[in-house]
Order: structure tokens, then sequence, then C-alpha cells
């Protein structure tokens, strides 16, 4: 298996961007809530490399109606994006307003954008509530994938009831054409999400799971126990996608518990790169 | 009396590193015009050490990886476990590098030198490194010189 991309990370710690924009000091501990010094970019690089990944997928969330908070504007994943060629930016929008599909269609057509992050719990808002669904229908007629948050939630206020996998069963029926992908395996329901992932094809998990131990172990849990690996190699292995989560898991480290499965080296090619390839309409 | 800090960043660019600081240390030195004093070197990081030893790149190796031995990132299934592995809730995350911050405490983290004559009184092999136990980052090290010039001990 020869390079990768991290579909989950988020550029909070990023320095540059932090002097270049006083209030993201504010959004990474305040909103996004993390605690870890601030690093110049370069280091996610190095990280990426030790981890033998190419690219990452780098997200922002927008929360204004609920929280009054963004963390990182469209713009600015656009700004941290130009800082490296390593990093594919996806675009957010707030479900609540009326004009988040135009945003949407701005964020992918004028500043291209390649995907949409919507956090439920962050932004308060019911997967299968109707007020996302013009939003889901944009992101289908864009031919973008969206990346849930899904299961728990580590953010204070951040509610779990939002991120319950089976509250996306209507969003993956409705829109069989749009490409989901649920972080975090959706931990603690991890049997819930794999069992829509079996249903819906259009359904994905992410690896970026851990609530306890460390990433080595707890994956071994969630995805060995709570769930018998063979599902993940024979049923899912094109619906599962690598994701760290950094900076709140490295990429290192979530690369090392992915790879300490036992997965199929067929497998794990699929984990690590083709299948955030499609998703991403096989240009990274 | 002369007394000086300074503190200098350096990138550790992989998960294990041993990055020789003595030009730096013996560079500060030179610049504070200190002859005759100490010179005192601390890391600002609890996965991370500052040791003396031999500067010879066998050494560089083997010294991260013993410590690693004793106090692993993951240890062996059925063996132990670090209480460390739990949310913390001023990070928002998990600390799953408990073996990073013992491997730390077994290294130690600051080293003192004299200073005689303007020169660091140091065994000939001896170098003065930041180790790093959980890279890569940008990682801060003290440096604090407290002296006399050359002319006050004239």
């Amino acid at each position: 298996m020869k390079g990768g991309i991290d579909f989950h990370t988020h550029p909070v710690l990023a320095r540059e961007m932090v002097a270049h924009h006083p209030e993201l000091e504010k959004a990474a501990r305040a909103t996004y809530f993390i605690g870890n010094n601030f690093q110049p970019l370069e280091v996610m690089l190095l990280e990426l490399d030790l981890a033998g990944i190419d690219k990452a997928v780098v997200v922002p969330v927008d929360a204004t109606t609920r929280r009054n908070a963004t963390i990182y504007t469209n713009e600015q994943i656009v700004e941290v994006c130009a800082m490296s060629d390593r990093l594919i930016g996806f675009a957010s929008v707030d479900p609540h307003q009326p004009d988040a599909p135009e945003k949407l269609e701005h964020a992918v057509g004028k500043l291209e954008l390649r995907g949409l992050k919507l956090s439920p719990p962050m932004q308060e808002f019911f997967p299968d509530d109707p007020l996302a669904f013009p939003v889901y229908e944009k992101a289908r007629a864009l031919g973008i994938p969206i990346l849930f948050h899904a299961g728990m939630s580590w953010q204070p206020g951040s509610k779990l009831k939002y991120g319950h996998p089976l509250r996306f069963e209507d969003v993956a029926a409705s829109f069989p054409g749009l490409n989901i992908v649920l972080a975090h395996l959706a931990w603690p329901w991890v049997v819930d999400a794999v069992a829509l992932a079996l249903k819906y094809p259009n359904i994905h998990l992410d690896t970026s799971a851990l609530y306890f131990d460390n990433p080595v172990d707890f994956l071994r849990y969630a995805m060995t126990q709570q769930v018998p690996l063979t599902v993940f190699e024979r049923s899912l292995r094109k619906q599962l996608i690598f994701g760290s989560d950094n900076p709140r898991i490295e990429t290192k480290a979530m690369a090392k518990a992915v790879r300490s499965l036992g997965l199929s080296e067929e497998c794990l090619e699929l984990v690590f790169r083709a299948n955030a390839e499609r998703l991403l309409g096989g240009r990274i | 009396m002369i007394i000086r800090h300074r503190k200098i960043e350096i990138i550790s660019r992989k998960e294990f590193e041993m990055i020789d600081l003595t030009p730096m240390v013996e560079q500060f030195l030179a610049e504070t015009a200190v002859a005759n004093g100490m010179v005192f070197i601390m890391t600002a990081h609890t996965t991370s050490s500052i040791v003396v030893t031999e500067g010879v790149e066998c050494l560089e190796r083997d010294i991260p990886l013993h410590l690693e031995r004793l106090a692993p990132k993951v240890p062996e299934p059925g063996t132990f476990g670090y209480y460390h592995n739990r949310m913390l809730d001023f990070d928002g995350r998990l600390g799953f590098n408990a073996g990073d911050h013992l491997k730390s405490v077994l290294g130690g983290v600051h080293a003192m030198f004299a200073i005689a004559d303007g020169e660091l009184l140091k065994g000939s092999r001896q170098r003065v490194y930041f180790v790093e136990y959980d890279g890569p980052l940008a990682r801060t090290v003290f440096l604090q010189v407290m002296g006399e010039p050359a002319e006050a001990r004239a």
C-alpha cells in the first residue's frame, strides 16, 4: 500500500492561520475544544510523511446559528490549502440558514472546495430533519461527499442525540446518489452504523474513533469485538475510509492502529486510498 | 553578575529523534559574554528529554528505543496499562501518550554545565541533546546562563 488520504482532519492548530486570524484561537480552544499547542503547518505535513499518507482533507464547521461561531470559514480553508498542495479543502454550511445551498454552491463552484462537512451535534440539527434536505440535494447535484460527525461528541454542549446513526437512514434512503461518510464509526453505535452501511451502499464509515485506551486497543475493540473484522474486510471494504480526526488523534497514531487490525493489503489499499479517491471524484 | 535567558524553537521531524543542542548552547554562551558561571538547559515539554551523552549516531538510535522498551507507547496486551489513557477534559482529547511522559521522566528534562574561561566544562565526548518521544512537533527549549564576564574575574 502506497500513500493514501487522511479523510478527516481539522487544521485548527495551524499557527500561521492563527497569526493571520486571531479569532481562530478562540475557535480552537472554545468551539472545537482542543488544548494542544499551535504548531507550524509543516508539522502536520511531517506527520503525514511519518504516517505514509500523501494528502489530508481539512474541514471547517459552520455553527453560526446555534453557537455564533465557525471553526474556520470556507475562505480560511481555501487559505490554508494554498499553503500546501497536500491539503484538500472541504466546505461547511449552516443548515439553519436558508441560503445554505447557495453558499455550498459558491464554495464548490467558486472556491473549489471538494466536499461538505456537517456536524449535527455542534450545529444542532437532526440529520433527518427536512430543514437540511436542500443542502443534501445541493451536495448530490454538485457530486460532492458529505462528511458527517456521527456518534459521541467531545465538545461541551454538543448533544449525543444528534449523532445517532439511525438518524441518517432517511438521508441515505432519500438521496441514494449522495455519498455519505459517518465519522468516528459513529461510536458507541458501531453496530447500528455498520447495519446502515450494510444496507445502504452510499453510507461510508471513517476510522477516526478513539474514546478510551489508545488508538490500537480502541480500534481492536470497536472493529474486532463490537463488530467482527470480517465484516469490514468482506462486506464494507469499499465503504471504510481512513480518517484520523487530527489533531484530536494524530494521523500517525490512527494509521498505525488501522494497520494493526489485520486487514488484508488489498483492503488497506481501499481504506487508505481508493475509497477516498472515488468519493473525491477520482481526483486527489 | 550576568543572567540571560533564551527560548529556542526546534522542530522534530520523526516520532523518536535526538537533536544535538550543543552548538546552540555554545552560540548562546558566546553571545552572553559570560566567562565563568553556569548554563542551564531545560525542555518546555513533558514528552521529551534533555540528555547528555556521547555524540554518535548509534546512541542516538539506542537511547530512545531503549526508553521505548521501558515505557512503551502501547504495552503488550494483557501486561499493564496507563491511567493516563483517558479523556483529558482540559485538552479536549484522550491522553494516550503516557509512555512518552514516562520516557521523559526516565530521561530527565534538564542539564547543567559549568562555564570556565568562556567554555562549557564538559567531557570531550559529551553532547547535550533534545530527545523527542512524540514527534514530529515544534518544541521549545529554555536556556539560562548565570555568571561573570571575563573582566569581573580578572
